[in-house]
């Protein structure tokens, strides 16, 4: 057991590495220079010649990959000063040492930024994974209970027009209506407090979450007709338990195990930033980040999005498939 | 759950959904080979005089141009139909790509799951990762030799069957080919897309076959891979085995028609997602080459003014949705069809 | 005073800044020994009064009494210099620092060689000289930019990207007041030298916000000012008389044209150029933004000088282009479609709104005399590799954003030769003229107005005439601003200038309960009145 666990582990420590390491060659690869990127496109060559130096991308490819891997994780003092040249960009906890380089745009430490980034789609993921959960249990028990009547077919047709309908277009629909016509939310952005950051939340989780909710609930639905038909259910049944204890007890139980797959896959993958949704929302938060640093070829920006996208997809399948293990034998107690 | 069970054609057929979705599908398929032929306009013309209003906004849906005119005063009418065949052709032939892919790295994984595999002799993997350490700490002409010294120690342990050489940890197809699909996935799409477009350098069709091809079948791999699992305990493919028939025979005569159901049905989500994918490219900028339509590219033109010129947005929008819906419809047709237990 | 803008602003150090939003800031938090005046001329401001020797190699700046920083610590002399050592040193990335090349010692202080610049000297408290290796008639425009002006002792004499800027402007900057990315407070400077100013107590820019919630701001009250109006909103408010009046045009500090590659086939041929700069129907490009655009038909746009009908520029001129392409071998015959150049010209576009249409609205004009462009969609950081390398794009839309408004700003980087750079070039279009390369060194010299004039327009025909750019238009901005909003005037050089500027408070109670804005609101939002 702990063996499997560890070899997980090993392998997801591979992934994220190898990742991580091929964003960095194809970065590079690409044909474009991030230090005219940040001196502008009307500087002097010989301007943008130093910038280049300063950035230090005059040095062999190799020897940024490897600065960078060094500086990854590495010891120092305890609590360094911002302005301290060599460990002013690091996040100390005690003597170890993070660190991920300055942005080259921002000329800021790729950590702070990070930092200040993540709870922005931290809430939107959360917000919209939620709607999806509540939505798609919801109408999915619901139409699964009510198979072959009205309710059922329309609720399978409304989820078939929410996976196909492309989330950009949602979203500017959504806008439109709440936002330009009636003017009850904010167009797009963040806002400044924390009511403003409920209230600006509402329309891109909205976006994000349709495709979800249609698709969870399609997904609740074909669980819960497929274990219907099972034994234990019929045995419940027979034993003249209510309708409503028949479906929580024995039937959402059973068809929670691929939902919760489903949910923590999500919550994985939407760490790394659902770009087309931030972009449209001016949402601050990662994927818009990861988007204009790869136009602006911010490379330490880059690699940072790309360290913690990966990490947060590869982490999200280990809980995964552990809970799913942990789920298993205890439904089989539960019968 | 035999994909050529005759009865399952019936059952295709009698499903309400899966008509609708036929009909929908036939009916874009027609738009986009008769439509271009009798829109009348040309795509790619700008009307200064009748597609332009005195502020130089797109003009209204009118007489002349049927669906009003597009931010370059083009008519939208023709630019949809045109465009329905450029976002047709990209969803087929990227979904045949990515199912290809899918299919054959999903089969294989899930027939070689827990596999002995290979083995890789420690001797290397000590070398690789001491090398790239030495690479890291500044040294890459050390870190070369360590690579090669340790790789040709390996290979020649494994090739002479020397045990101390050649010992170490296993490895299967599954692992590789899974972990491979891990790193796929978690790697930033736009980047890749970027990638593409720099090597391929050309932004032409081709580009986006390849580009959507190659990056859509590790969904489907893990889903064939899951069916694999399944069938390769059946009792003909175990036969199969038993009485020694090649592992590539196995593998086409037996597993492939086992799983074709679930890729079939996977295959018709694909196109529409693809066709999706085309779009969110397009709005990325990395799409097809203006001045070609394309739907997704109508909807990245039509987002900035929607408000003054909705029915920018609102044609390819609905064209989008109306093409998605029907593949969709068809593929949950086809799914209930093969496997009536979830009806 | 409530500003907003969609972009966000990288930093506020004057020495080290390159985008134009956090130009505006600037201005406002950082004064200089000279700044241009209402009417873009270069004034005294930090200094009392200026002397330039005849011939143009000394300039002495007198302080006025009495200046005081943000902090409160007094502005002298030493701050000055030190505030110049500071932005041109080596360490410092400062992407202006070439624009200051003529002063004396620059070469040695820069690379590192000597520990300061000798061609400025303090003399006295309140006595600057600043002493060049020849004359630059450029200079002053420059030294009046934001680059060199004077920061706090707090900043140092070397570049540091943790210090809060402070400055000698009419508005500061304290600590907690920029959230980046969001938004940006300057307050009062009461030590400000101007007595009375600036009238407003503070400005603020929200950032990240979208045209069209600026729009919906503004006609709720929350915004005092946009610049950022959509196409269709500018149209609607343009045509609404009261709206109208509340606009101000930014001057045109822009230019743009297609950019052709004189050292590729077909545009080594130079009556293929011309060809092109005729063909190209001005107005059509115009119609895309009307509201913002103005036909470019010549390099120095309305900024600088009052329009001249007789100017031979680049004119719209069909029969003209197909003379020119058969002169230059490649006959085209309209009716037939016959002829013109056999091979396809690639043109490599980036994805910004304008650029795309305009792109796609050259294929369809160079199709009427026979060239075949195709498009090729790259980002922006991918299409300044490749244009600016030798040998690599045929043809790319170009365009110079004024870095100080000089004439020779708009050649010496862009058609002189001495730009030319094989991997890096500003002169995108490898375009060499040794005629046109001695004019603009004897232009950059020349110290007498009305001659330099008569240079740089020669200097402007000789590149319309040999095309290696085809002009199209100059971009204007327009900004709207509240009906309270008193004593804004569109200054020539900087954007969004409100240090003389103040809300008048009892205009806004009145409008507000005449309902003059509400009226206008509904009028903008398209319901009958």
């Amino acid at each position: 057991m702990m063996r499997r666990i560890g070899k997980r582990l090993l392998w997801a420590v591979f992934v994220i590495w190898a990742t991580v390491s091929l964003a960095f060659v194809v970065n590079n690869v690409l044909p474009s220079d991030p230090a005219r990127m940040v001196a502008g496109p009307q500087a002097r060559p010989k301007e943008v010649e130093k910038v280049r130096a300063q950035l230090g991308l005059n040095k062999p490819l190799y020897e940024q990959y490897g600065i960078f891997l060094r500086r990854l994780v590495h010891v120092g003092p305890t609590s360094p000063e911002a302005n301290d040249p060599v460990h002013g960009s690091c996040a100390a906890l005690g003597l170890l040492h993070f660190d991920l380089g300055t942005s080259y745009q921002q000329r800021r430490p790729v950590i702070t930024i990070l930092a200040e980034r993540l709870p922005r789609t931290l809430l939107l993921a959360v917000v919209a994974v939620l709607l999806q959960v509540l939505f798609g249990v919801s109408t999915g028990t619901l139409a699964a209970a009510k198979k072959r009547t009205w309710l059922d077919h329309g609720t399978v047709t409304a989820t078939l027009i929410g996976i196909s309908a492309p989330t950009f277009v949602l979203g500017l629909i959504l806008q439109y209506v709440f936002a330009h016509r009636l003017r009850w939310l904010p167009l797009d952005g963040y806002g400044l407090t924390a009511g403003e950051h409920l209230v600006s939340v509402v329309l891109p989780a909205l976006t994000l979450g349709i495709f979800g909710a249609a698709y969870y609930t399609r997904l609740v639905r074909d669980e819960l007709l497929g274990i219907e038909g099972q034994d234990h259910v019929r045995t419940a049944r027979a034993k003249g338990l209510s309708s409503f204890r028949v479906w929580t007890h024995h039937l959402l139980r059973n068809a929670l195990a691929p939902l919760v797959t489903v949910v923590g896959l999500d919550l994985g993958a939407l760490v790394g930033g659902a770009i087309v949704t931030e972009t449209l929302f001016r949402w601050p938060g990662i994927g818009a980040l990861s988007v204009t640093a790869l136009l602006d070829r911010d490379g330490p920006v880059i690699l940072g999005t790309v360290l913690l996208a990966s990490t947060s997809v590869v982490l999200s399948n280990l809980l995964v498939d552990a809970s799913y293990a942990l789920l298993d034998p205890r439904v089989r107690r539960g019968r | 759950m035999n994909f050529l069970d005759p009865r399952a054609k019936g059952r295709f057929l009698r499903h309400r959904g899966a008509r609708v979705g036929l009909v929908l599908v036939g009916l874009i398929v027609v738009f986009a080979v008769v439509a271009p032929l009798f829109a009348g306009q040309d795509p790619l013309h700008s009307d200064f005089a009748a597609g332009a209003t005195v502020d130089g906004l797109p003009a209204a849906p009118s007489g002349v141009h049927w669906l009003g005119t597009d931010r370059l005063y083009r008519d939208v009418f023709a630019r949809l139909a045109y465009g329905a065949r450029i976002s047709l052709l990209v969803g087929v032939v990227a979904t045949v790509i990515a199912t290809i892919i899918g299919a054959a790295v999903g089969i294989v994984a899930g027939y070689y799951e827990g596999s002995d595999g290979v083995r890789i002799p420690w001797v290397s993997v000590t070398g690789l990762v001491l090398g790239l350490v030495t690479l890291v700490l500044g040294h890459p002409q050390a870190a070369m030799i360590l690579v090669f010294v340790s790789a040709a120690i390996g290979l020649a342990g494994v090739l002479q069957s020397i045990e101390p050489l050649r010992a170490g940890p296993r490895l299967d197809a599954d692992t590789a080919l899974m972990r491979l699909v891990d790193v796929g996935l978690s790697f930033p799409f736009l980047l890749l897309v970027m990638a593409l477009g720099a090597a391929l350098d050309k932004t032409s069709v081709t580009t986006i076959f390849l580009t959507l091809g190659l990056t859509g079948w590790l969904g489907t791999a893990r889903i064939v891979r899951a069916k694999t699992l399944q069938v390769r305990n059946l009792e003909f493919v175990l036969a199969a085995r038993a009485l020694g028939r090649p592992t590539l025979a196995i593998l086409l005569r037996h597993i492939l028609p086992n799983v074709a159901g679930p890729l079939v049905v996977l295959a018709t989500a694909s196109v529409a997602q693809m066709i999706l994918a085309e779009s969110a490219l397009s709005y990325l900028g990395a799409g097809i080459a203006p001045p070609t339509p394309t739907w997704g590219h109508m909807l990245y033109e039509g987002q900035d003014n929607y408000t003054a010129a909705p029915w920018l947005l609102a044609a390819p929008a609905i064209s989008i949705l109306v093409t998605v819906l029907g593949f969709n419809l068809v593929g949950e047709g086809l799914r209930d069809a093969l496997d009536p237990r979830a009806q | 005073m409530r500003l907003a803008s969609f972009a966000d602003i990288r930093t506020l150090d004057p020495a080290v800044t390159s985008d134009a939003l956090a130009a505006e800031a600037l201005e406002l938090m950082f004064a200089g020994l000279v700044d241009f005046d209402a009417q873009g001329k270069v004034a005294p401001d930090l200094a009392e009064r200026f002397e330039v020797s005849p011939d143009g190699t000394d300039y002495r700046f007198v302080l006025r009494a009495g200046l005081v920083f943000h902090d409160g610590s007094p502005l002298t002399a030493d701050d000055v210099k030190r505030s110049i050592e500071r932005s041109l040193a080596p360490d410092t990335p400062n992407s202006f620092a070439s624009f200051y090349d003529r002063i004396a010692g620059f070469e040695d202080f820069t690379t590192g060689k000597a520990p300061h610049l000798d061609g400025v000297t303090v003399g006295g408290r309140f006595v600057v000289s600043i002493r060049l290796r020849e004359p630059d008639a450029t200079f002053l425009s420059a030294l009046a930019m934001h680059s060199l002006r004077p920061v706090c002792p707090s900043a140092g004499d070397k570049y540091d990207p943790t210090w809060l800027p402070c400055g000698a402007g009419p508005f500061k900057l304290v600590a907690g007041n920029w959230d980046r990315g969001r938004s940006l407070l300057l307050l009062r400077h009461d030590g400000y030298h101007r007595p009375g100013e600036p009238y407003l107590d503070a400005v603020q820019w929200s950032y990240g916000m979208n045209g069209v919630t600026q729009r919906f701001k503004l006609e709720a009250g929350e915004l005092d000012g946009t610049r950022e109006l959509s196409l269709a909103d500018t149209a609607r408010f343009m045509r609404d008389p009261r709206w109208k009046a509340l606009g101000d045009y930014d001057s045109a500090r822009s230019i743009s044209a297609e950019g052709m590659n004189v050292e590729m086939p077909p545009f080594d041929n130079v009556e293929v150029r011309r060809a092109v700069a005729n063909a190209l129907d001005r107005d059509q490009y115009r119609l895309l933004r009307a509201a913002n655009l103005e036909a470019l038909t010549r390099v120095l746009s309305r900024s600088f000088r009052d329009e001249d009908p007789a100017f031979p520029g680049q004119k719209h001129d069909l029969a003209a282009a197909l003379e020119h392409m058969a002169r230059a071998g490649f006959p085209y015959d309209p009716t037939t479609g016959q002829g013109g150049y056999p091979k396809t010209i690639v043109y490599v576009v980036y994805k910004q709104g304008l650029i795309e249409l305009t792109g796609q609205l050259l294929q369809q004009q160079l199709a009427r005399i026979g060239l075949r462009v195709e498009l090729k969609v790259v980002s922006y950081s991918t299409y300044l590799s490749l244009t600016k390398r030798r040998g690599t794009t045929t043809m790319a839309p170009e365009g110079w954003q004024e870095d100080f408004p000089d004439a020779s700003d708009f050649f010496d980087p862009l058609f002189a030769s001495s730009a030319i750079n094989d991997e890096d070039s500003n002169n995108t279009s490898f375009y060499r003229n040794p005629v046109l390369d001695e004019l603009l060194v004897r232009g950059r010299k020349e110290l007498d107005p009305a001659t330099r004039k008569r240079m740089y327009d020669e200097a402007d025909a000789m590149v319309c005439a040999d095309a290696p750019w085809a002009l199209t238009y100059a971009y204007r901005s327009w900004t709207l601003h509240q009906p309270y909003v008193r004593g804004f005037v569109p200054h020539p050089v900087w954007s969004e200038y409100v240090a003389k500027s103040w809300l008048d408070r009892a205009a806004t109670a009145v409008a507000s309960r005449s309902g003059v804005l509400r009226d206008v609101r509904y009028a903008a939002g398209g319901a009958p009145p």
